[in-house]
């Protein structure tokens, strides 16, 4: 039973017949673990070879830096060209297909013939009064109810950046997916199953919590301004005298060693400022004093010192600084994405590591249409 | 149990949101998973103030968020701290494919429950720790919250205006990830335990796990050498792209929408629509150069209408539109409640509660929830009993001694609630 070499999704096989956003996160997760993976292109190319950023030097369409993050240690086959029994055969033979709730008609009829699991990523599913809406990520955040408290008191609230709720639901399919290949592996399945993922109740699991609170109490959290978020304070990002600082204060424990390294010890004390929820009462005694102490420290001081009183403290860094910071050099936290010309692009590395059967960090990204005649069944 | 993971059993040490969000996966789809808290040392989300007041009232069962998450699992509790604890959970643990623990850094070790010892009790044993920062590196050790998780993941110098400072998202944005990510690394790790019989160590960083939704960041950082600028809530692409002000309701003040036109067939139905609001602005170049006055012409369109009216309209004419759902219209959004989403249940203490669905489904049909939330020991007797074969007596000797129980005691100046 050993496994000297061999990786944790070692023996299946993914097909990506979309290529969304949300679908080649997904299939990234599995290409990062080991299982062959798949991507069934049309003659013009995932979606995702066209969004930017672009790499300079590059043509279209292997000039994607965003592609390159998504399928690092993927195969590309142009599925027009396959001859019909070769993609019968690769669907009938697959553990998991994906596709964004709507693929190529033709693929769609091929992947009824699918022996194994099927995860199909929306924005809102197959039915219901969105079923048909145009979606983003914007939209999914003002409907899961995360961007009505972000910003300003007085709005507008802000729309927060980039692909966050795609690539969350992203690895929400993975686990729904893997769970129902593991469960026919464990013999626990019937026969072929249908999933399906919404990136909206995907991006539910942000603002859940919030919801039922509000059935309990009908009282829910307004937006209280850039960086406020109730019940807790001192919360937020504060300026210092080099850079910024990560603040968070929750138990009295960590008030009482805060107003020690910020020499406030006459705030310690104060009974109303013992619960969180006393100090955002009070924030606008308490921040002056505080923004004062702070911008005359240094924010790698105050987070060293502040983590060793154990307080939760911790800096803000910026892109140029997430490359250039120990801790996430030494977990690898970036890696390559190596493009057939030879250019590469630093990208995301895989979040979660297995000590005995670790990941691929980066790798190779395929050109499309790399493998066919290459890919069989 | 019923479900796709029926037959995997796994001990859930963790605590807060993360963690137990992670397991809630494992046992929505029929993983038997245990929850296992101490008298003293509850989990921290049933409260972090706790008061002998607050025990009395029964508090430690009125968490809605410890309830949220916490649904479908089984509940016992161990002092681990006291021998007779311990050596009852390494029993479990031989009965288990894995453990879950988001601990702060070395209680593991203190409490002798590492890795090592583990595997000594069960050679195929999956652990998975779930630290901010992950178990390994100079910052292994830090202590973190939620909102620590996004301070250091680059995230808010992508969000918000440039006068501003980075901005925020949420007031624990990091766990939720965090809680996605932990259940992709067991599952990936209980496959490869299925496959070949092996068990291993397994981290996650909840930092790196966010950092992947700030791609866009890095990306434009790692091809240009530059951050994204920060645009508030404009995008250098697509314009108008904004969020705009809607008539207030008896019951809501504060109502938004969210407009994007990311296509000029989609401008010149907006453009109609909008008319004569809109009737001035042209092409996305003046658009871009006007965008100011273009924002102020459309909330002066938006403002007296229904929030809820513009986003069925406009996404009739198919271009996205949103309205701001609050934490209340979340219980009555129209998607979410035509999909099932929210299911109802009886909970001791709090009576009937909300349950949000697993987010993933089959035939249409959400995954039905089959018990909510346990209370503080709920289940001492079926799982000692039951698996382990304690007889009452035992069982009535351990409760003397405080080694499990069903009510909450105060903690003893103990702060170990950041991972």
């Amino acid at each position: 039973m050993g496994s000297e070499n061999r990786m944790a999704l070692d023996g299946l096989t993914v097909l990506d017949v979309s290529g969304s956003l949300s679908t080649s996160f997904c299939a990234r997760l599995f290409a990062d673990y080991g299982a062959r993976v798949i991507n069934l292109e049309s003659d013009d190319g995932f979606p995702t070879r066209r969004e930017p950023p672009f790499l300079e030097g590059q043509s279209p369409p292997e000039n994607s830096a965003l592609h390159a993050f998504l399928h690092t240690g993927k195969l590309s086959v142009r599925w027009e060209s396959l001859d019909d029994r070769v993609l019968d055969a690769l669907i009938e033979q697959a553990h998991l297909i994906l596709d964004d709730g709507a693929p190529d008609a033709g693929l769609a009829r091929a992947c009824e013939g699918l022996g194994g699991v099927h995860m199909s990523i929306s924005w809102y599913g197959d039915a219901g009064p969105y079923a048909d809406f145009v979606g983003s990520d914007a939209q999914v955040f003002a409907l899961n109810g995360m961007l009505r408290g972000i910003g300003r008191v007085e709005g507008p609230p802000m729309i927060p950046s980039g692909y966050q709720t795609q690539l969350a639901a992203g690895m929400t399919a993975y686990i729904g997916a893997l769970g129902h290949v593991l469960a026919g592996e464990l013999g626990n399945a019937s026969g072929p199953v249908h999933l399906q993922t919404s990136i909206l109740e995907s991006a539910l699991c942000f603002t859940e919590v919030g919801a039922v609170g509000y059935f309990n109490t009908g009282l829910q959290g307004d937006r209280m301004g850039i960086n406020r978020f109730p019940p807790t304070y001192p919360l937020g990002v504060f300026p210092c005298r080099d850079g910024w600082l990560g603040v968070t204060v929750l138990t009295p424990q960590q008030w009482h060693a805060f107003c020690t390294l910020l020499d406030m010890e006459e705030l310690a004390k104060v009974p109303l400022f013992q619960s969180a929820v006393g100090r955002l009462q009070s924030l606008e005694v308490i921040e002056p004093l505080m923004c004062e102490k702070l911008l005359v420290r240094s924010s790698s001081d105050l987070y060293r010192k502040g983590q060793q009183a154990r307080i939760p403290l911790a800096p803000v860094p910026t892109m140029e600084e997430l490359f250039t910071t120990d801790q996430f050099q030494h977990r690898k936290a970036f890696s390559n994405a190596e493009i057939k010309s030879g250019a590469s692009v630093a990208v995301p590395s895989v979040p979660f590591r297995l000590f005995h059967t670790p990941p691929h960090f980066g790798g190779q990204v395929a050109s499309l249409g790399e493998h066919d005649g290459v890919v069989l069944p | 149990m019923i479900g796709p993971l029926r037959g995997i059993r796994i001990l859930d040490l963790s605590m807060g949101w993360a963690g137990p969000l992670a397991c809630r996966h494992l046992a929505d789809m029929g993983a038997d998973v245990i929850k296992i808290e101490s008298c003293e040392r509850f989990d921290w989300w049933r409260s972090w103030e706790a008061t002998p007041e607050w025990i009395e009232d029964d508090g430690a069962e009125k968490s809605s968020a410890f309830n949220t998450v916490n649904r479908n699992k089984r509940n016992i509790t161990l002092d681990l701290e006291h021998g007779e604890g311990r050596a009852l959970f390494l029993e479990l643990a031989k009965t288990a494919h894995a453990v879950v623990e988001n601990y702060s850094s070395g209680v593991l070790p203190k409490l002798d429950l590492d890795y090592q010892v583990l595997k000594g009790a069960n050679e195929n044993i999956v652990l998975l720790s779930m630290p901010a920062f992950g178990s390994t590196g100079p910052w292994a050790d830090f202590r973190a919250y939620g909102s620590t998780v996004e301070h250091a993941s680059g995230l808010p110098h992508l969000n918000g205006f440039a006068q501003d400072p980075p901005t925020m998202q949420h007031v624990a944005y990091g766990d939720a990830m965090g809680g996605l990510t932990g259940a992709s690394a067991l599952l990936t790790a209980l496959r490869h335990q299925a496959a070949t019989g092996e068990g291993q160590f397994v981290d996650l960083s909840q930092v790196e796990a966010l950092q992947t939704l700030a791609c866009h960041g890095v990306l434009e950082f790692a091809v240009s050498g530059h951050s994204p600028a920060r645009l508030g809530n404009r995008s250098e692409r697509f314009v108008p792209h904004g969020v705009y002000p809607c008539l207030a309701t008896e019951e809501e003040a504060d109502v938004w929408v969210v407009i994007q036109i990311f296509q000029e067939p989609q401008w010149h139905a907006l453009q109609q629509l909008a008319s004569p609001m809109l009737d001035d602005f042209g092409d996305r170049a003046d658009r871009l150069s006007r965008n100011d006055e273009l924002d102020e012409a459309l909330a002066r369109w938006t403002k007296p209408q229904q929030g809820r009216k513009i986003m069925y309209l406009l996404q009739s004419h198919g271009f996205p539109a949103a309205v701001t759902n609050s934490a209340a219209d979340l219980l009555h959004d129209d998607q979410l409640n035509a999909r099932g989403f929210w299911q109802y249940r009886e909970r001791a203490v709090v009576g009937r509660q909300p349950n949000p669905s697993a987010p993933y489904r089959s035939g249409g049909a959400p995954i039905e929830i089959s018990t909510p939330a346990p209370t503080l020991g709920q289940h001492n007797h079926e799982v000692l009993q039951g698996i382990l074969g304690l007889s009452d007596a035992e069982l009535t000797r351990l409760d003397h001694l405080g080694v499990i129980g069903d009510r909450p005691r105060m903690p003893t100046g103990k702060d170990d609630q950041a991972q």
